[in-house]
């Protein structure tokens, strides 16, 4: 028995590395689908050890990559992004963050994450502010467990057109991160799969985070509390 | 036998009459009665043994007299009265949607089935109620009668966690009725009988009479037979059908007042009767421990009684001791450990009996 | 051999549920016990926590902050004051970051005390939940001993803390220490290689390390999954690069790598680690210092924003300030770890049952103060 699970374990393994994940998620017995899971995230470790040591440095917590970026990180991947994708930064350049237009963001999402010498593998928080003047902003803090090495991301929409391409598949915690943004400044995140409001009731009124929200007078017939001005 | 010990002595009084229909069902009701308020009294000792066992394995002091007015009486022991007087004077809900019959049938049924069970244990030389020739296999019987209340309950209350405890208890209490009666199978090989009076008089003589250590098979035999009992009565680890913190209290979710104590009082009864038939079956029932000593009857009734609080003792320490398992792991005891040891136990016994016996 | 399907049933899990630790609503498919979706529906307690911050001054956010995590108040109350220190540049006392240590090690004991026991509970084990009470309760009489508050401190504020240590406190910290370090062992064989508990928690909710980066888990959770990651040894924010502590990683001991039994033993490991760094900062603490020395009259930090982890019981704990030089906040965003920790319960909740997700939901120990804020 236990050899014909290793048998297929081993066989489901070798498929799903050639990108075939039905595979495993078709073994029908949970304890066989869940060790061939764990086989195969060993097989991935051991590959991607091979080509670059990204998991593995931070499991060891050996992390000695030299940390090319040290100073001033945000300045350097700016200015990678700058090369590898023409006319996508937006504003002029900072020390503190990148500013980025809204256009390609998923593609350099993509390349951010994957990219040998960057590798922000954590995508940390996204923060949503309103800037006035009819202006969003998402601000993205990303995190590379292997450099050691963090950076801001900036991308600023106009609240007319409130839409950012949705990185929830690139860093699956996105998801949940834009469903806030989306629940409290009202930006769309477009190619997200499931954008519903998060922390509010999916019949709320208005963005509650914009400066010029105005509180619902009554919610199902229940008076809504108004938020004192000015405390001091 | 004590029924037919009331009859005669009833139909002393009356001389001339050979046969009399009224005494009879007296002397039936007043041994019933007495039942009645036996389990009652052993459920208010049992639930403070309970809070009390369980809050010195706890490192508390549990309930306690504090003083005037803010006590349940000296060490807490008023407190199952109180808990018994709450539960009598809590609203008694019924869902709406629930199916009314049935809901109100299930308290009742599971009682029944745990009262019924006490009639065939002896609790002393003289002292059962039905001296019945089939005894354990009667007890085996009543005891799965609980498994229909139970689905009942789950089932009526029309809740989804109910419908989850209902199953799982249908599931656990059936399959581990196999190996408690694969084990008992073992004492009838040995003693030859059905009767429970029989089967404690075998064990006459002493500790080392007891079936328990009659030979390795036996005493293999006893631990099965308790484990089971306690799947039987839904007691941590076992206690999946009401596990609190999954499926929220299970079958008897909907349940409130009164009737919510009769499932409470059943779980105590059940224990007892498990007790009672694993002390019956391998422990010498009222049999002393040492041959010849503490043997009269009045001391016949301590033994046993020792013996099942014992048990049921010990029942308690696992609940406060275990996590609880998950349902195909109960399931894998029941069937791949229990079932397989339980079959070679029965061959075993046979083989010791033709080569020792 | 072929499974059966039944029908698929919708389950609601929550809001009140005994194993939802606060209230939570999972709607889950089952089959049979079998899960096969898991939709978590948060929100039950937003209090406005983001929206508040924007109508109040920097100090008053400090008691918002403890009703977030109100397990771990003191975290977050260091997690809030050392962002806004850095922003400012303000640098406190020795005295003061010590007692902020103390004070913050302290807490993780307790909280994680909190989390082993309810986990405990989740799977049924009752008894070791009130032994971790029992030790928890030492742990708040020293707090309240300090602040007069048992959960709710609004204790360290920004450039200092409310009040000093009181007389007699590094003393009863020590006490409480040598009581405590044994307990370890207790839980240990009560709990911890209990088998019936390891059964129903080896191999359980497996999360691989990539899975756990991806979804941004944090704290102890991802050093469950093997990743040595703590934001104390990592980013060394206050004193913590003075202190000699390990940093517990699960290593897949009674089944696959990351899964809830690792969790659990990583939390276990880490209040011994923590003992160790109170041992220290107990015995370097300078005897003299005014804790008020450096609060600023009045806190208008300059134009700018911040971005700024602590490693909380629960993991990283973020706060973003933007500041727009008025003292009140232009907008404070808070990242709190146990809304990333539940975020990945329906990857690794997926076709396990019923009993099973309630203990992989014990075992991210979440706070839904923190979740909804």
């Amino acid at each position: 028995m236990s050899d014909e699970r290793d048998k297929l374990i081993a066989e489901v393994v070798e498929k799903a590395l050639q990108g075939e994940m039905d595979a495993i998620n078709n073994i029908e017995d949970r304890v066989t689908r869940s060790k061939a899971k764990a086989a195969l995230a060993k097989a991935k470790r051991a590959q991607t050890a091979d080509s670059s040591p990204q998991i593995e440095a931070s499991i060891t917590g050996e992390s000695t990559a030299p940390n090319t970026l040290s100073d001033n990180p945000n300045q350097k991947v700016g200015e990678r992004i700058s090369e590898k994708f023409p006319d996508s930064r937006d504003g002029e350049v900072a020390d503190t963050h990148i500013q980025l237009k809204p256009d390609q963001w998923n593609e350099i999402a993509a390349w951010l994450k994957t990219e040998e010498d960057l590798l922000f593998d954590s995508l940390q928080c996204i923060t949503g502010i309103d800037l006035g003047e009819n202006v969003l902003e998402a601000r993205y803090n990303l995190h590379s467990m292997k450099h050691r090495n963090a950076i801001e991301i900036r991308i600023a929409v106009s609240r007319d057109i409130a839409q950012i391409p949705s990185i929830e598949q690139v860093w699956r915690i996105g998801d949940w991160f834009e469903r806030e943004t989306y629940d409290m400044y009202g930006i769309r995140f477009t190619g997200h799969r499931d954008l519903r409001r998060i922390l509010l009731p999916e019949d709320w009124e208005g963005w509650p985070l914009r400066k010029d929200y105005e509180v619902q007078e009554t919610y199902h017939g229940i008076m809504v509390p108004k938020v004192k001005e000015g405390w001091e | 036998m004590t029924v037919d010990n009331l009859y005669n002595w009833l139909m002393g009084f009356f001389p001339g009459i050979t046969e009399s229909p009224i005494l009879l069902i007296i002397a039936i009701l007043v041994p019933c009665l007495a039942l009645f308020l036996f389990i009652a009294l052993y459920a208010l000792v049992a639930i403070y043994g309970e809070l009390k066992v369980s809050s010195f394995m706890q490192d508390r002091v549990g309930p306690m007299g504090q003083g005037v007015g803010l006590h349940a009486g000296k060490w807490g022991l008023l407190q199952p009265v109180a808990d018994a007087l709450k539960l009598l004077t809590k609203e008694d809900l019924i869902p709406e949607k629930a199916d009314k019959t049935l809901f109100i049938m299930a308290p009742f049924m599971i009682f029944i089935g745990a009262f019924i069970a006490f009639v065939a244990i002896p609790f002393g030389e003289t002292l059962i109620i039905a001296d019945l020739n089939i005894g354990i296999f009667y007890l085996l019987a009543v005891g799965s009668l609980a498994v229909i209340a139970l689905i009942l309950a789950g089932w009526s209350s029309n809740n989804k966690w109910s419908l989850y405890g209902g199953m799982r208890s249908a599931a656990q209490i059936i399959s581990y009725e196999i190996p408690a009666g694969v084990s008992i199978v073992i004492v009838i090989m040995l003693t030859g009988t059905l009767n429970m009076q029989d089967i404690i008089k075998y064990q006459d003589g002493g500790l080392f009479n007891w079936l328990i250590f009659a030979n390795p098979f036996t005493f293999i035999a006893f631990f099965i037979y308790f484990i089971s009992g306690i799947a039987e009565t839904n007691r941590t680890p076992f206690d999946i059908p009401e596990a609190e913190s999954e499926i929220v209290g299970g079958f008897h979710t909907e349940y409130s007042g009164m009737r919510f104590a009769f499932f409470f009082l059943s779980e105590y009864a059940n224990m007892f009767v498990v007790s009672g038939i694993a002390s019956t079956g391998f422990l010498g029932g009222w049999q002393s421990p040492i041959s010849g000593y503490f043997n009269t009857p009045s001391w016949g009734v301590f033994w046993m009684l020792s013996k099942i609080m014992f048990l049921v003792f010990v029942m308690m320490w696992f609940r406060w001791t275990f996590p609880r398992l998950r349902v195909d792991q109960l399931m894998n005891v029941c069937w791949k450990v229990f079932l397989p040891i339980g079959l070679l136990n029965i061959f075993g016994v046979g083989i010791w009996t033709l080569i020792f016996g | 051999m072929g499974v059966v399907h039944g029908q698929e049933m919708v389950l609601n899990i929550g809001p009140q549920h005994p194993s939802t630790h606060g209230v939570l609503r999972l709607q889950v498919k089952t089959d049979g016990e079998i899960i096969s979706e898991i939709k978590p529906f948060i929100g039950y307690l937003h209090r406005c926590f983001e929206k508040h911050c924007e109508n109040v001054t920097y100090e008053q956010v400090i008691p918002f902050t403890d009703r977030c995590d109100y397990l771990a108040s003191m975290a977050n109350n260091f997690g809030y004051v050392v962002a806004m220190e850095e922003l400012m540049e303000i640098k406190v006392p020795e005295r003061v970051e010590y007692i902020r240590v103390i004070m913050a090690e302290l807490q993780r004991i307790a909280s994680h005390l909190l989390a082993l026991g309810t986990f405990g509970l989740d799977v049924g084990a009752f008894t070791p939940f009130l032994y971790m009470f029992r030790d928890r309760e030492r742990i708040l009489d020293m707090f309240e001993m300090t602040c007069g508050a048992r959960l709710l401190y609004n204790y360290m504020w920004v450039g200092g803390l409310s009040h000093d240590l009181p007389i007699g406190f590094v003393e009863s910290a020590f006490r409480f220490l040598d009581y405590f370090e044994p307990k370890i062992e207790e839980y240990n064989n009560i709990l911890t290689y209990n088998k019936i508990f390891i059964e129903r928690t080896a191999d359980v909710g497996v999360m691989p390390a990539d899975v756990a980066i991806s979804y941004g888990v944090s704290g102890p959770n991802l050093r469950g999954s093997g990743v040595k990651w703590d934001i104390r040894k990592d980013e060394p924010y206050s004193i913590y690069d003075r202190f000699d502590f390990d940093v517990p990683v699960g290593i897949g001991e009674k089944g696959n790598l990351g899964d809830c039994w690792d969790r659990f033993n990583v939390r276990l490991t880490e209040m011994g680690e923590s003992i160790k760094i109170l041992r220290q900062a107990l015995t370097q603490i300078p005897k003299n210092g005014d804790v008020h020395q450096t609060i600023p009259k009045k806190i208008r930090p300059p134009k700018g924003s911040i971005y700024k982890r602590t490693e909380t019981p629960r993991g990283d704990l973020g706060f973003y300030i933007i500041s727009d030089g008025s003292p009140i906040p232009n907008r404070l965003k808070m990242r709190s770890p146990a809304f990333t920790a539940l975020s990945v319960l329906d990857e690794i909740g997926r076709g396990w049952m019923l009993s099973d997700v309630i203990a992989i939901l014990g075992s991210l120990d979440i706070v839904l103060g923190e979740i909804d804020r």
